[in-house]
């Protein structure tokens, strides 16, 4: 299967405060695959996470178990065909490229746990949502998929909601990090 | 604000999840009456008190699972998946 071009629901690039304590990336280009199997099927003993728990693959892929029985896959931009392939489909199974369905966003650095606060009402304290931590949760009034997922230490967090909303998250966001050194482009700013 | 047990998700706001009412036993579908239909379909107990409901998980797991209410006091006594 060939991979369509892909096209972000948003406009900005990358934007991060001058200190370092906060940035936002669009990361709507990261391939992404849902799948639904029961924990009992190949699929689900290959996947080996269960629900609110992420890990690495070998290759890289993030393991996402975003719902009871559910899980998403994320892997690099163009990845999509490869991580289709490599899922045992024996039994009854459910694997999809959601890759153009989905907005995602990196938000990350010291700053990102008060600025996601600000718009989610999950408790986001480290006992409650350690690092590999998987939840699901309003985000501006938004359905979201959260995965934190910390690199190097710095703390990070990947949002993913659906790509018709994806533009006034990424806003949405913005917006609630701009307190922390953001400067919002006209061109998405809420105000 | 009610936090409400989902069995998955661990205490959440009422807000993120939807209340699908008190807990009725659906009849067969071969023996029962339009009457017994209708009361399964509209009538509800509502009492002052102890009710056993149906809770659906809407931005978390989305799975519908049952929690003991008091309607007077919003006191919840357990939650487990349907």
């Amino acid at each position: 299967m060939s991979e369509l071009d892909f096209v972000s629901p948003v406009a900005s690039g990358a934007l991060s405060a001058s200190g370092g304590g906060i940035a936002l990336e669009d990361l709507s280009d990261r391939s992404k695959v849902l799948v639904r199997a029961g924990r009992s099927t190949a699929a689900g003993t290959h996947l080996k996470v269960t629900y609110g728990h992420s890990r690495r693959r070998r290759d890289g892929t993030l393991i996402c178990g975003s719902r009871p029985d559910e899980w998403t896959l994320i892997a690099d931009p163009g990845q999509g065909a490869e991580l289709l392939a490599s899922l045992p489909d024996e039994g009854f199974v459910s694997v999809v490229d959601i890759t153009h369905g989905r907005a995602m966003f990196r938000l990350s650095g010291p700053d990102s746990v008060d600025a996601l606060a600000k718009v989610c009402n999950i408790d986001l304290a480290d006992d409650m949502t350690p690092d590999g931590a998987v939840f699901s949760a309003s985000v501006a009034k938004v359905t979201c998929d959260l995965v934190r997922s910390d690199v190097a230490d710095r703390r990070t967090y990947l949002i993913s909601c659906e790509r018709s909303f994806g533009r006034f998250l990424f806003a949405a966001i913005a917006d609630a990090c701009a307190e922390f050194g953001i400067d919002v482009p006209e061109d998405i700013s809420m105000h | 604000m009610i936090v409400v047990p989902c069995p998955n998700c661990g205490p959440r706001n009422s807000s993120d999840l939807r209340n699908a009412g008190e807990l009725v036993s659906r009849p067969d579908p071969d023996t029962a009456s339009l009457t017994e239909w209708r009361s399964y379909l509209y009538l509800r107990e509502n009492p002052a008190g102890w009710v056993t409901e149906t809770w659906y998980c809407r931005t978390g797991c989305r799975r519908y699972f049952t929690i003991e209410r008091n309607t007077a006091t919003n006191e919840i006594r357990d939650s487990e998946n349907s």
